[in-house]
């Protein structure tokens, strides 16, 4: 699109996994499709990127795990290989200021606080069963389940402190959230439509069992590339004016390309499908305004508060330990940890987590002090070899301005169950994708493609071309 | 390899520490099952089931339709029952799999955990 003026039949806001999905499917469909990306790049949340070093770092979703078929299907269909996260040796374990390690899922340095933690997350787990994934506002209870917060629940399920740790430490690595932050509807809805919560923090078996060999962003480029001169970046859009049979998106051009007054564009189309999380959705100027649930998902969907770190080193050397680079700490900034090594074992690389509170606290202290944190923390769980990174390479998802948080908005109490079901209900000629309006993979890269595909569909349905 | 009597025996000593175990014990309330082992070495079959919140005694051979297929040599299972082995170590390194409805496997995979670390 140049800068200016410009038509189609349907514009997509935002090239993330979600909005790339739903433009194929209308342009296979014949559909003279726009995507209209604020950044200068394409993924969304996926991001990979190269440090100054040359090392590929993925600085956001990296991981494809069982029963994501939708994902495993655009690998296939795009050539992009995929390698087992490096698993084997024993996890290391940091709770009291003690080292333990440890095989298997849980760490085992307490074990009956660990079968507390076990036992506790079957039954979460079993519970999320019973929350239906099309409409977990008609889950049976649903407003009482809404009032409460997964904290609340874990208040009352989990006695022992050492196996409360334990689950608290799952929850923010999944959500970038405290527990008594989300809505115990929200937390369930969530859980069933990615397995459990047993399946979100595994890597064999689970969510992180396997990566994209030279990072997930690839497969978002490679459906721009499909989509050609459709995709066009650095325009955010900022206002957007709709009736029943029109949508007249506005801006300015963010890159040098700019022209003529500011780089003003708009484009005309007749519908279009917002693919980002509500909360961002809302920091457009809607005219007319949008209707009250969006309003709600809006103020009761916030962002997730995640920091991303990945530390390289010469080459892995804590598999020479028995060690698979794995960290589930009770203190301090990075809570979990994994080996994000290449599969060659070039080199070494740890990605870990810091998350919900910790990653604000840290962010306050400032990039040194966190820098210092994370290192010190990789040194005392993994030798004094880890005392010497090559690069450290931080991503404060809550910093970048278009995205504002991650891995995934989350509900407060109160929301999904009142404005849940405007997730995803069009507003005239206005559909919404985004990951966190799937009903399956929900947060994850999966459940971006599945709501976009899934928008499509509605959009040439409205078009009459389906 | 472990025979016939030593996982009779090693089952012998799991089933009675588990059905003593509360916590295991309100883990598996209403969840009655039939359960199969299956050995990946001595290409043996061996049946348990859960009923009214306790474990059956072990029978050999596979009887009855099984809710959940337990795969794995004779002897990890022989250790997982003596509670010398840690059994989310084997089903990560895909040493003992687990097949049936994804609610029956997360059941059995955190109960079968439960036990070990309640030993």
């Amino acid at each position: 699109m140049d800068a200016g003026s410009g038509e189609c039949d349907v514009a997509v806001v935002g090239a993330g996994f979600a909005g790339l999905a739903a433009a194929r499917v209308l342009a296979r469909n014949g559909v003279d499709v726009v995507v209209l990306e604020a950044r200068d790049r394409v993924g969304g949340r996926s991001w990979t990127h190269t440090t100054p070093m040359g090392f590929t770092v993925d600085r956001g979703g990296q991981w494809i795990g069982p029963t994501q078929h939708r994902l495993q299907a655009l690998a296939d269909e795009m050539a992009v290989p995929t390698f087992p996260t490096y698993t084997s040796g024993e996890a290391v374990e940091w709770r009291d200021g003690v080292r333990h390690r440890y095989a298997g899922l849980i760490p085992t340095s307490d074990h009956s606080a660990a079968a507390e933690a076990v036992s506790a997350i079957l039954e979460l787990d079993l519970a999320a069963q019973e929350v239906p994934l099309d409409a977990p506002w008609d889950s049976e209870g649903a407003a009482e389940l809404d009032t409460r917060s997964l904290g609340a629940w874990l208040d009352e399920h989990v006695e022992a402190p050492g196996a409360r740790s334990m689950v608290d430490v799952a929850v923010k690595a999944v959500f970038g959230a405290e527990p008594p932050e989300m809505s115990l509807l929200f937390s369930l809805f969530y859980l069933h439509a990615g397995g459990g919560l047993s399946n979100l923090v595994r890597t064999t078996g689970g969510a992180q069992e396997r990566r994209f060999a030279g990072g997930s962003q690839q497969l978002a480029v490679a459906m721009a590339t499909e989509l050609g001169e459709r995709v066009v970046c650095s325009v955010p859009v900022e206002a957007v004016d709709y009736a029943a049979d029109h949508v007249v998106l506005t801006g300015h051009r963010r890159d040098e390309e700019a022209t003529g007054a500011g780089g003003e564009w708009a484009l005309r189309c007749e519908r279009a499908i917002v693919a980002m999380p509500p909360m961002l959705a809302a920091l457009i100027d809607w005219s007319p305004p949008l209707p009250d649930p969006r309003d709600r998902l809006a103020r009761g969907m916030p962002m997730g508060a995640v920091t991303k770190v990945h530390a390289f080193y010469a080459r892995p050397f804590w598999r020479e330990d028995g060690l698979n680079g794995q960290l589930v700490s009770d203190s301090g900034a990075l809570r979990s940890t994994f080996d994000d090594s290449p599969p060659d074992g070039s080199h070494g690389a740890i990605v870990g987590f810091i998350a919900g509170d910790d990653c604000r606290v840290f962010d306050s202290r400032g990039p040194e002090a966190r820098h210092h944190a994370v290192v010190s923390e990789l040194e005392r769980a993994f030798g004094p070899d880890a005392a010497r990174p090559l690069e450290v390479v931080e991503q404060h998802w809550p910093a970048e301005p278009f995205t504002r948080g991650g891995p995934v908005a989350y509900c407060v109490p109160g929301t999904l169950s009142q404005a849940g079901p405007a997730l995803r209900r069009p507003v005239g000629p206005i559909h919404w994708a985004g990951t966190e309006t799937a009903t399956e993979w929900c947060g994850y890269l999966d459940g971006a493609l599945s709501s976009g595909e899934r928008a499509a569909t509605e959009v040439l349905e409205a078009l009459g071309a389906g | 390899m472990a025979d016939r009597q030593e996982i009779a025996e090693a089952y012998s000593q799991w089933r009675a520490t588990s059905n003593a175990n509360q916590r295991l014990r309100k883990m598996v309330r209403g969840w009655d099952r039939v359960i199969h082992f299956r050995t990946t070495d001595t290409q043996e079959g061996f049946t348990m089931s859960v009923h009214d919140q306790l474990l059956s005694e072990l029978v050999f051979g596979l009887e009855g339709q099984p809710d959940v297929i337990v795969t794995g040599t004779s002897e990890d299972f022989c250790d997982m029952f003596w509670g010398d082995l840690n059994p989310s170590e084997k089903y990560m390194s895909g040493e003992i799999t687990l097949a049936g409805s994804q609610q029956d496997v997360m059941r059995i995979d955190a109960i079968s955990m439960v036990a070990f670390l309640d030993r």
